[in-house]
């Protein structure tokens, strides 16, 4: 989507608006599709945008690299 | 007498060894002010003491900018400058280049004369401070490995969201390395592109803090691409660090509270904000799919069928009302024929014989209604219920019909 590199707090913001925009009885069924389409793949990206695997915390040793902490 | 030397000599000897030698041209004296004079000229007399002896000092006028407060008796310093000799009196002395407070009030001073020229640098304003970004992957932290500060901020961190990244440089938080741990750490994690790093320690006294207001710690947290929130020690505890973060927290806790967001609040507002979206798109659906069947009743309403069939509709509703108002009418007629019919049977001559009553006929056949038709010895048809009397007139008698009243 044209929001590549939109953070989750602007994407939550848009999605706001979409629901807003969605609520509008004046709009044409064709915007609304559009609109509804725009706000799943929304909710999409901010789930995408969190990963849910769970990590072990990283200590950086004295040579700079990455152990288990 | 071998030698005999001048005062000048002598004195011009000595002062040359005092400035051969390289500790006596730069040094810290700690001590005690006494005898403090502040001359016309600017220049400012006065003696240094401890309970060991004392030792005159001097501040020329051009090196007043060493000093940022008003000296005074008793006032325990800290005095950086060289020892020389004065050759005119035959002394030497303490020439000071910078004069600061020792102990507790040493750093204080040292504290407040680094926040007053970071802040005149602009390093505190508003417009440097980088946004804490809502949600984030990475989170660094630079602080000591060990102590309550690092379990709070992993505990916390990932009590709010198990998913999160931690990356901790195990820095040195307190002493003489400490400052410059602290700057390392925060260079490293910058360089591994964490996406916040919280900058911290536990509380403290103001000497175990001191680190955090160092002005290369400062400098190092202003010159961070990553947004650094500081935690250090507890609400109370204020540095430059505070000062200069993109974000203050009050503790190490708090720090972690700030960076990390709450994965399952992240979830609830996805869910509603997914059950909204869905109510809302219905709710226009539903509201689409009415309007369609409005328009499609209109539209049937409208088209040459359902104009053909109103038509029709019409033509049997008059049709109806024609039948039915002609069965009316032939109703009120039938009724109209069987009460003349039961008004004609009443008449009827037949009827009237058998009841009793006699039809009276003259010889030519002629009906008999009164006296004045027949005569004595005319002959007279009687016709009665089943046959008929042939009868001859003795005598007639009219009727004298008197009138009532």
């Amino acid at each position: 989507m044209e929001e590549e590199r939109m953070t989750l707090d602007e994407a939550f913001r848009k999605l706001d608006e979409v629901t807003k925009a969605l609520e509008d009885e004046h709009i044409s069924l064709e915007d609304s599709f559009q609109l509804y389409q725009k706000g799943m793949q929304l909710l999409k990206y901010c789930n995408d945008g969190i990963d849910t695997v769970e990590k072990k915390v990283l200590v950086i040793n004295g040579e700079g690299k990455l152990d288990e902490f | 007498m071998k030698n005999v030397y001048t005062v000048g000599q002598v004195n011009a000897y000595i002062k040359n060894m005092f400035t051969q030698d390289f500790l006596l041209q730069s040094l810290m004296v700690k001590g005690e002010v006494s005898n403090c004079k502040y001359h016309s000229s600017g220049h400012i007399y006065f003696t240094l003491k401890d309970e060991k002896g004392t030792i005159p000092c001097v501040m020329f006028v051009r090196d007043r900018n060493g000093l940022q407060f008003r000296l005074q008796e008793g006032q325990q310093v800290v005095v950086t400058g060289r020892v020389d000799v004065f050759e005119r009196d035959g002394k030497y002395q303490l020439y000071a280049r910078q004069i600061v407070q020792d102990g507790a009030g040493f750093l204080y001073e040292r504290f407040e004369q680094l926040k007053r020229s970071m802040r005149e640098q602009g390093m505190f304003a508003p417009e440097y401070k980088r946004p804490i970004p809502g949600y984030i992957r990475t989170l660094g932290v630079v602080t000591a490995p060990t102590g309550a500060a690092v379990r709070d901020i992993i505990n916390i961190a990932t009590r709010r969201n198990p998913y999160i990244q931690i990356i901790l440089y195990p820095a040195v938080v307190q002493g003489q390395q400490a400052a410059e741990s602290i700057v390392n750490g925060i260079r490293a994690l910058e360089r591994l592109g964490v996406d916040v790093m919280i900058v911290g320690r536990g509380g403290g006294t103001i000497e175990d803090l001191w680190a955090f207001n160092e002005e290369i710690v400062a400098q190092a947290i202003f010159d961070c691409s990553v947004p650094v929130i500081s935690a250090v020690g507890h609400e109370t505890d204020t540095t430059i660090a505070d000062f200069v973060a993109d974000l203050r927290a009050p503790t190490p806790s708090a720090g972690a509270e700030l960076a990390v967001f709450d994965y399952g609040q992240f979830r609830e507002r996805m869910t509603e904000l997914s059950a909204g979206l869905n109510a809302r798109m219905r709710r226009k659906l539903d509201w689409e799919r009415m309007r369609l069947q409005k328009a499609g009743v209109k539209l049937q309403y409208l088209s040459p069928a359902g104009r053909i069939r109103e038509r029709r509709g019409e033509l049997t509703k008059r049709e109806e009302r024609l039948k039915e108002r002609m069965g009316r009418r032939l109703t009120a007629e039938q009724n109209r024929l069987r009460l003349a019919a039961e008004r004609l049977r009443g008449l009827s001559p037949a009827e009237k014989l058998s009841q009793g009553f006699s039809h009276v006929a003259d010889a030519a056949g002629h009906t008999v209604t009164d006296v004045r038709g027949v005569e004595p010895g005319d002959l007279l048809t009687i016709h009665v219920k089943d046959g008929r009397i042939l009868a001859e007139v003795k005598k007639k008698e009219e009727w004298q019909w008197k009138k009532n009243g």
